[in-house]
């Protein structure tokens, strides 16, 4: 920007000056310099951010697999907190607000060098966070296989680090080979079809096909169908009728819950006799498993956990 | 009111069997309809085929063990609040005062959520709960038609019901950010449904709504002779005060049993005696008859609605009675004279 106040001769000197000292190797913190596709156009990010703040669960999620520093993040939905899969590794995180709500005052105080935003946000909120710091909004499509594989890359190119997210990339896709291996192993090709859904008081909601979770489930050897009850770009059903649950009866009921006590929620959903009849209960084959982390986050992390649960349940089965 | 005595009420009461009979069988077509059709895949068809036991087994579940029981739970619904709604309006003389409109419902809400927030699952805890917060809501009402100026003007009273209807859902918002399992289920709750309630939650508060019954039919006739002037019902022998404290408890029994079956429900209160008074006339005892078919009709052909508006999903019943209800409520007020009770 203070380039185009420089005279053409002035900076036609600095061009040079720059080519003839990074030929030297000397100029490394000037050649870092590079610009990132967003969805808000080419942003501009040098060296590597020391202070990122993270607006989007999967944008902390990267940034603590790339190794990098995130200074603020914000609660997971419905929560109070980052999600309890990644507490640990985020230790005492600044929150600077919830998921559609970012409080711009507690971003500043933080003061990031680099904000990586969530999908959704909007021209104001955007042009008013870039007047802290570099802005990164993802211009990836959401809720489609590889959606979490291009987001990765993208925050890992802002943040400088994309050897290490190779690595990580690499390194999630062994470990949905191998359980994918087990999945072959144990489960009859005919008994892999699962649904995940989040039960709520109103009723199940059907979670999309292309969903982050649901899309591991495909990676690992699941068969998922949504039965054309999701509509397109949704994340989920709306609460479903009592009398549609049989079309949500597959093998397998992945059942997501908000809060982390999936066990009162299986309860609950017990109780309903049009649950109590699902192949899947009768057969025990129903895995009460973490809406924090199956329905709302993304990222490497996330998968690397959601690849732990599926052994988990898996490695459990009676045949 | 002198027009009860008139020789016009005896042509009322002989035209007062024909609206009751066709209230009766307008109830039967929606009790099958209820049966016969809902949000799922299976259909009317498949539904009778069940119901001449060569159904599928599908449909034989979705029609007996989903649909009954939404229907019967409907049902009871409808009659506790239709009838809540008819004691309601002629003790108070106020042909707006529904217990939705008035704050009970909501008292009745707001105990049930703090009960859910406090872990309550049971079925009868909730039902009591949800009793006792009705009668603290009815007791408000009561007070607030004591005050000067308030009891006699229908609708400063239902401004003073919205004040503290609106009071409550705010101290029951409030409830729903201190824990969030208990705020989908309060959420759920107070929208109003009677999709997925167990029959368990009808019996136990059937014991509650026969001893309403019981309590209803005694107090009837006083009632009825009330309507004539308090001075009137002295001169018949009968005792206001005990008049107006037993109406008050029936309606907290009926209101509360409602609220513990289906949710708050609003509107309801309002309808039903409004239609049944269309064919009754003044005498309240004949608005109760005529209650009795109206009331179950109104809330299950509500749900009927509910069940077909948004399927695969449900609109929730609340959402659907309150469309019902509004228009009402302004034809009433729009009238010019509010009708005298």
């Amino acid at each position: 920007m203070t380039c185009r106040t420089h005279p053409p001769k002035q900076t036609l000197l600095r061009s040079i000056a720059v080519l003839a000292l990074s030929a030297m190797g000397v100029g490394a913190s000037l050649a870092d310099t590079r610009s990132v596709e967003t969805a808000y156009g080419p942003v501009t990010v040098n060296g590597q951010p020391e202070r990122v703040v993270t607006l989007y669960e999967g944008a902390l999620d990267t940034t603590l697999a790339v190794d990098a520093n995130p200074v603020g993040a914000v609660i997971t939905r419905g929560g109070s907190d980052v999600a309890d899969y990644i507490k640990s590794r985020a230790g005492d995180i600044a929150i600077v607000g919830a998921p559609a709500e970012t409080n711009i005052e507690a971003v500043i105080s933080v003061r990031p060098d680099l904000i990586l935003a969530a999908p959704r946000t909007n021209e104001q909120q955007y042009q008013l966070l870039s007047r802290i710091a570099p802005v990164i909004v993802s211009d990836v499509p959401m809720f489609q296989s590889d959606s979490w594989e291009r987001e990765t890359r993208l925050f890992a190119k802002a943040l400088g680090r994309e050897e290490a997210a190779e690595q990580v990339i690499a390194q999630v896709e062994s470990r949905i080979a191998e359980v994918a291996a087990l999945v072959e192993a144990r489960i009859p090709e005919a008994q892999r079809d699962a649904t995940l859904v989040r039960w709520m008081p109103q009723g199940p909601l059907v979670m999309a096909e292309g969903l982050f979770s649901a899309s591991i489930l495909q990676a690992v050897g699941f068969r998922i169908d949504d039965n054309d009850l999701v509509k397109e770009g949704r994340p989920h059903s709306e609460p479903l009728s009592l009398e549609n649950l049989s079309s949500m009866d597959q093998s397998w009921v992945f059942l997501a819950t908000l809060n982390a006590d999936g066990d009162k929620a299986l309860e609950a959903a017990r109780q309903s006799p049009a649950f109590a009849r699902l192949d899947a209960v009768e057969h025990d084959r129903v895995i009460t498993v973490s809406g924090q982390l199956w329905t709302s986050a993304t990222g490497p992390l996330a998968v690397l956990a959601i690849l732990d649960d599926i052994e988990a349940a898996v490695t459990a089965i009676q045949p | 009111m002198l027009n009860a005595l008139s020789p016009t009420s005896v042509v009322a009461s002989r035209a007062f069997f024909p609206p009751l009979l066709a209230a009766g069988f307008l109830l039967l077509l929606v009790v099958l309809a209820s049966l016969l059709y809902g949000a799922g895949p299976v259909s009317a068809s498949d539904a009778i085929a069940a119901l001449m036991a060569n159904g599928t087994e599908e449909a034989w579940f979705v029609v007996t063990e989903l649909r009954l029981p939404r229907t019967i739970i409907a049902l009871v619904t409808g009659l506790a609040l239709g009838l809540a709604g008819a004691l309601l309006q002629s003790m108070t003389r106020n042909p707006l005062a529904e217990p939705g409109l008035l704050g009970v419902s909501a008292g009745s809400g707001f105990a049930v959520a703090l009960a859910i927030l406090l872990g309550a699952t049971t079925a009868t805890l909730t039902t009591l709960v949800a009793q006792l917060g009705a009668l603290a809501g009815c007791a408000l009402v009561i007070a607030a038609t004591r005050v000067q100026g308030l009891g006699n003007d229908p609708v400063r009273l239902v401004l003073a019901g919205a004040t503290l209807t609106g009071l409550l859902l705010a101290l029951t918002s409030m409830l729903m950010l201190i824990d969030q399992r208990a705020a989908d289920e309060i959420r759920f709750w107070i929208t109003g449904s009677v999709a997925g309630k167990p029959l368990s939650i009808l019996w136990a508060t059937l014991p509650s709504i026969t001893l309403a019954l019981v309590l209803m039919a005694t107090v009837a006739r006083p009632l009825a002779a009330m309507a004539l002037g308090e001075k009137a019902a002295v001169g018949l022998g009968h005792h206001p005060g005990r008049i107006r404290f037993l109406i008050t408890l029936t309606v907290a029994l009926l209101v509360g049993s409602a609220t513990a079956l289906a949710g708050p429900l609003i509107f309801v209160g309002l309808v039903v005696p409004f239609i049944a008074r269309a064919f009754s006339g003044p005498d309240i005892r004949k608005t109760l008859w005529l209650c009795v078919p109206v009331g179950p009709a109104v809330v299950l052909g509500a749900d009927v609605v509910s069940r077909l508006i948004a399927a695969p999903a449900e609109m929730p019943l609340g959402v659907v009675t309150a469309l019902i209800g509004a228009p009402v409520l302004l034809a009433i007020v729009r009238a010019g004279r509010m009708p005298s009770l």
